[in-house]
């Protein structure tokens, strides 16, 4: 059981420390919430890269940020930026949405990989 | 104080301890955590343990309400009710449980947060206190989570003693309503892994239906010990 547990402590100190290692400055890209709708409602990133994902909310209300594809869900409080780490992502398309007004605050992130047009 | 020297400094004391050996006298089998945190949320859990072993059948139930109190932390507090030696099932325990989310989600290479609880036997001078560390590592569909927990007892007829509890998750997102998994748990002289399903359903804005159902098996031991597990779990 001691050895289990020494592998264990290895393995936890090397997770920590690739966890903080250090990292390049992440590409950003900006959508906007104003009156429920997302702008733009469709955005291009690059695939195969975490990026910073930033988002004004202007309305006077909290929406919450959802996507089961981008495995991501958080609150974006009225007049604030909300900061969303996404990637590396395959290419592809990538679907989000505004919990509280599901049928209007809505749209799609698209991965794509350099060399090509766009994703299908 | 950085957050990567309080994670270290975390992680250094709870597996520190790790190598003292520990004495069985729990049940291992529980929920796996995740180390994150949603702000403005409110929630109903409800949890089912059944472990049936050659000997005996241990049935534990727990109910809680949680709020998280800002973007970071969430307090939850349970009610939890087992079945004694006589058959009778009733209220032994309450327990309060913090959850911190250490990391935004993403921006590191895995995310981590910690768990801290402290539990009192109904109408007994018996505690139980035990503070854990969540990773979580996405990869692609798939995401793997690890816990790993130190739980410390003292108390009337409790011979003080720390106990390590670790546990792993490996989770393939296929569908909101439906994700397989593995479990493994280990300590407390304890070896189990099993299959595992967990899934939602949205309604109206931050309501939503999370349940998980597993089924472990003791691996170290020769004779029957399965554990089936259940939780359901109402945000709103």
């Amino acid at each position: 059981m001691l050895r289990y547990y020494k592998r264990l402590l290895l393995l936890t100190v090397i997770a920590l420390n690739v966890t903080f290692s250090a990292r390049a400055e992440l590409p950003e890209f900006h959508l906007t919430l104003n009156h429920n709708l997302f702008y733009p409602q469709r955005l291009e990133v690059p695939a195969g890269e975490k990026i910073r994902l930033i988002i004004d909310n202007q309305d006077d209300a909290p929406e919450e940020f959802d996507s089961f594809d981008l495995n991501r869900e958080k609150v974006l409080f009225p007049g604030r930026f909300t900061v969303i780490y996404i990637g590396p992502l395959e290419p592809g398309v990538y679907h989000f949405f505004g919990e509280f007004h599901p049928n209007q605050a809505k749209g799609q992130i698209r991965a794509i990989s350099k060399g090509h047009g766009g994703a299908d | 104080m950085t957050i990567r020297t309080m994670l270290l400094w975390s992680f250094y004391l709870i597996t520190l301890t790790a190598f003292f050996r520990v004495e069985a006298d729990g049940q291992v089998v529980d929920r796996v955590y995740h180390p994150y945190v949603l702000a403005n949320e409110h929630r109903l859990e409800w949890r089912f343990m059944s472990r049936q072993t050659d000997e005996e059948n241990y049935l534990a139930q727990r109910i809680g309400f949680g709020h998280s109190v800002n973007e970071r932390w969430i307090l939850e507090l349970y009610l939890i009710g087992e079945r004694d030696i006589e058959g009778n099932f009733g209220l032994e325990a309450y327990e309060v449980e913090a959850r911190w989310m250490l990391t935004e989600q993403g921006r590191y290479w895995a995310d981590w947060g910690m768990v801290f609880e402290v539990e009192k036997r109904h109408s007994k001078e018996q505690w139980e206190a035990a503070s854990g560390l969540v990773m979580e590592k996405e990869f692609g569909r798939s995401s793997l989570t690890l816990n790993w927990f130190m739980i410390y007892e003292w108390g009337d007829a409790l011979k003080d003693e720390l106990e390590s509890e670790f546990r792993l998750q490996y989770r393939y997102r296929w569908m909101p309503q439906f994700q397989p998994s593995i479990e493994f748990y280990s300590g407390e002289d304890y070896v189990g892994m099993g299959p595992a399903i967990m899934g939602l359903q949205r309604f109206d804005g931050q309501k939503q239906l999370k349940w998980e159902l597993g089924f472990i098996t003791e691996l170290s031991n020769i004779g029957k010990d399965h554990t089936l597990r259940f939780a359901l779990e109402y945000e709103f």
